[in-house]
């Protein structure tokens, strides 16, 4: 155990399936694979696998999934960081290739790799094209991947590993605004199932369900919430595709109180599949949706702080449902 | 260092001959063809033996100007750099232009930048865009005030550096992104064929563009469609923090101009005169109707990718270890040998020793330049906050969407 960071923690994850896999390839641009932590050796994946297996690319995301897509056809393990500034270039190649060869092959098709989609949505002043964070939604809704999207260090090292060893295509999204935490996380490799949400407290009056980059802001709320008395489930959800409906359901059925937290648009986010899957099999819950409204993120602080949902919001939220 | 960047310069046409003998021929038929695209000025240098060196015709106000502009956004800049690094409360931030101005300068002297929207020449710009929009004309106030996110910013706060544009001159403006804006500047040039406009469509990109798809869909449609469109790829050796060999195989990346049968020019980016030729070259063309046109222009940022890592108040340029950089890093010596053919030293020299103005002229056209530059940022520091609930509007052209942050 040590305590590492976010992108110490995934990039601990992919060395050692390197190390264990000499076929194994890492795409990136303008991102290195170099990440530090106190009292541990620096990880440098261009430096220890060489360029061969690891590469700088030229700005092309579509070349970068395209090209672990075509690796993985070819029968060897890959992983592509696709910073968040192209995150959706590569849409297409993950949507309608990625996503339906091995149906339309009947079977046949095998593709053992991680499309690591770096998303930001926390940054004031970015606006725009550097700010979004609406590819939970976009991602989640392709058949055919998984779409995983880790809140903690620890989960995110047990989530990558899981997900370079699972045969299909994963994306695995990485809020940005998560990579200054840091937290105990065990040096040996471990799975964290691609399935399942992790319940973060438990309590009987109401279940919040959150995710990714809004986590340390739903746990901001829970505590709050706690310290006057609530009784508060909180739910990360983990994993938008597969979603872990028995898991959701389970916990409202005791609450009968649902409240989502999305930074995610409105629209179709995911609390909105939160709150139909729930919906279709507990009767007589209350529901509430917290979400980025239905705007491009815009870089004025004051108007971006006020529209991106916070603790504070979630708190009045909880209250209204429970109240 | 100065010698070896000029011969480097002065190199680089050789490698190229093909693409400039093939630009050549297409300026000898747009010349003798298109009487109208040629002006009677412009005659004068080819008679002085001086093919396609417009600048030299120019009247000396607008000579005059072109300075002007480049040391306008020179200070621009750096007064933003200097607020970077010792306004605790300045919220800005910036991808520096400075040691690129002679190319935004070079290329928008040769552009229509007043007047209706329906003649005004459009500039798709970078991440990197307060040269360009400063030489499409786009205020100083307004933009300082919207890098710091104010109501009355060029763009009411939503957009922020990385975003700004300005329609009342054509600017569409930045991107965040690498490589779309090109292929939609190729759309602006598509509508005007169609309509049968005047205007051309430029799109500034960078190095680093040449990797992306959008570099070959804006050129093999602009060539295929013989559209008025100029491609100006500057080439500052890096994208973000890798050096362009990363991401092209070739030196020069006007060499891909051949591919598509267009033409392709490799010009100093330094010179803002050399650059001006090159554009009004390219521009003449489009107008004209002879298609696209790839301008390479090399050229080198004084400032780290982004934000003002490695600068010091009232020094110009960034040195040293950039943490951004991690893995990567520009040797100190490569950015002093840049510095040393500064694009202002350059314009101001050429000017004094063509006659268009004196030292003491020249001095006190940047010292007004300055002066304007600190004034905008203190008249942008007084400007009012964003209302937050503002962020609901300009969704759609009519309304605003529903707060949803609130469940």
């Amino acid at each position: 155990m040590a305590r590492k960071s976010f992108m110490y923690a995934v990039l601990e994850a992919v060395q050692h399936e390197m190390r264990q896999d000499k076929d194994m390839i890492w795409i990136f641009e303008l991102t290195p694979p170099v990440a530090s932590t106190p009292g541990k050796p620096v990880i440098n994946l261009e430096k220890e696998f060489g360029r061969k297996r690891v590469v700088n690319t030229g700005i092309d995301e579509n070349w970068m999934a395209s090209c672990v897509l075509g690796a993985g056809l070819a029968g060897s393990k890959a992983v592509t960081y696709i910073p968040y500034q192209g995150n959706c270039m590569c849409f297409q190649v993950i949507q309608n290739h990625a996503g339906k060869l091995r149906h339309m092959s009947g079977g046949g098709a095998s593709m053992p790799v991680v499309f690591l989609l770096e998303m930001t949505g926390q940054t004031p002043g970015f606006a725009g094209q550097h700010s979004d964070y609406e590819i939970d939604t976009y991602y989640a809704h392709i058949a055919g991947v998984k779409t995983v999207v880790p809140s903690t260090p620890t989960d995110a090292k047990g989530m990558m590993a899981a997900a370079i060893q699972d045969p299909n295509p994963v994306c695995y999204l990485y809020a940005g605004g998560l990579r200054e935490l840091i937290e105990e996380v065990p040096d040996n490799q471990y799975t964290t199932p691609l399935d399942k949400a992790a319940v973060r407290t438990t309590g009987g009056d109401i279940t919040i369900v959150g995710s990714g980059g809004g986590m340390p802001e739903v746990l901001k709320a829970t505590a709050v919430l706690q310290k006057q008395g609530m009784k508060v489930e909180t739910i990360d959800l983990r994993c938008l595709k597969p979603m872990d409906t028995e898991t959701l359901v389970k916990s409202v059925r005791k609450t009968k109180r649902l409240l989502t937290v999305d930074q995610s648009y409105y629209t179709l986010c995911p609390g909105a599949e939160v709150i139909a899957r729930v919906a279709e099999n507990v009767t007589g819950a209350r529901y509430k949706r917290v979400a980025f409204p239905d705007a491009p993120p815009p870089a004025s602080p004051e108007m971006f702080l006020w529209m991106r949902p916070n603790a504070e919001h979630v708190v009045g939220a909880a209250r209204k449902l429970v109240g | 260092m100065t010698q070896t960047q000029s011969t480097e310069a002065a190199r680089a046409p050789a490698k190229n001959d093909s693409i400039h003998s093939e630009s050549r021929r297409t300026f000898m038929k747009l010349a003798a063809g298109a009487g109208a695209a040629v002006s009677v000025t412009s005659k004068l240098a080819w008679a002085n033996g001086e093919i396609g060196f417009w600048a030299k015709d120019l009247p000396s106000d607008k000579l005059t100007e072109m300075f002007n502009t480049i040391v306008r956004i020179r200070w621009y800049e750096r007064t933003c750099v200097d607020k970077m690094i010792t306004d605790p409360k300045y919220r800005g931030y910036n991808h520096f232009y400075p040691g690129q101005e002679a190319v935004a300068v070079g290329v928008c002297a040769a552009l229509n930048n007043k007047g209706p929207f329906n003649e005004l020449d459009l500039v798709y710009s970078t991440h990197r865009p307060s040269g360009h929009a400063i030489a499409k004309g786009a205020d100083l106030k307004k933009m300082a005030a919207e890098y710091e996110f104010r109501a009355t910013g060029l763009n009411g706060g939503y957009a922020g550096e990385m975003h700004i544009s300005d329609k009342s001159c054509g600017f569409i403006g930045a991107d965040g992104m690498i490589g779309p804006g090109h292929v939609i500047a190729t759309g602006s040039a598509f509508a005007f064929r169609a309509r049968g406009s005047k205007q051309v469509s430029v799109v500034f990109g960078g190095d680093g563009t040449y990797a992306t798809p959008h570099f070959h869909g804006a050129l093999n449609n602009a060539a295929l469609l013989q559209l008025p469109f100029i491609y100006v790829l500057e080439n500052n050796l890096y994208h973000q923090y890798a050096h362009y060999s990363y991401s092209c195989p070739m030196k020069d990346i006007a060499s891909a101009a051949k591919t598509y049968g267009i033409a392709g020019v490799v010009v100093d980016g330094q010179d803002v005169f050399q650059v001006y030729n090159a554009a009004k070259t390219a521009v003449d063309r489009a107008r004209a109707g002879e298609g696209p046109t790839l301008i390479e222009a090399k050229t080198y940022r004084y400032y780290n990718h982004w934000g003002a890592p490695g600068a010091k108040p009232g020094q110009l340029g960034a040195f040293g270890y950039d943490p951004l950089a991690i893995s990567s890093f520009r040797p100190e010596r490569e950015v002093r040998a840049w510095m040393a053919r500064d694009p202002v030293d350059i314009c101001r020299d050429t000017l004094i020793t063509w006659g268009v103005f004196d030292r003491a002229k020249a001095d006190a056209i940047e010292a007004a330049a300055k002066k304007e530059a600190i004034e905008a940022f203190e008249w942008a520091d007084k400007q009012p906050f964003c209302k937050p609930e503002d962020g609901l509007k300009n969704v759609f052209v009519e309304g605003a969407v529903p707060a949803r942050q609130f469940g």
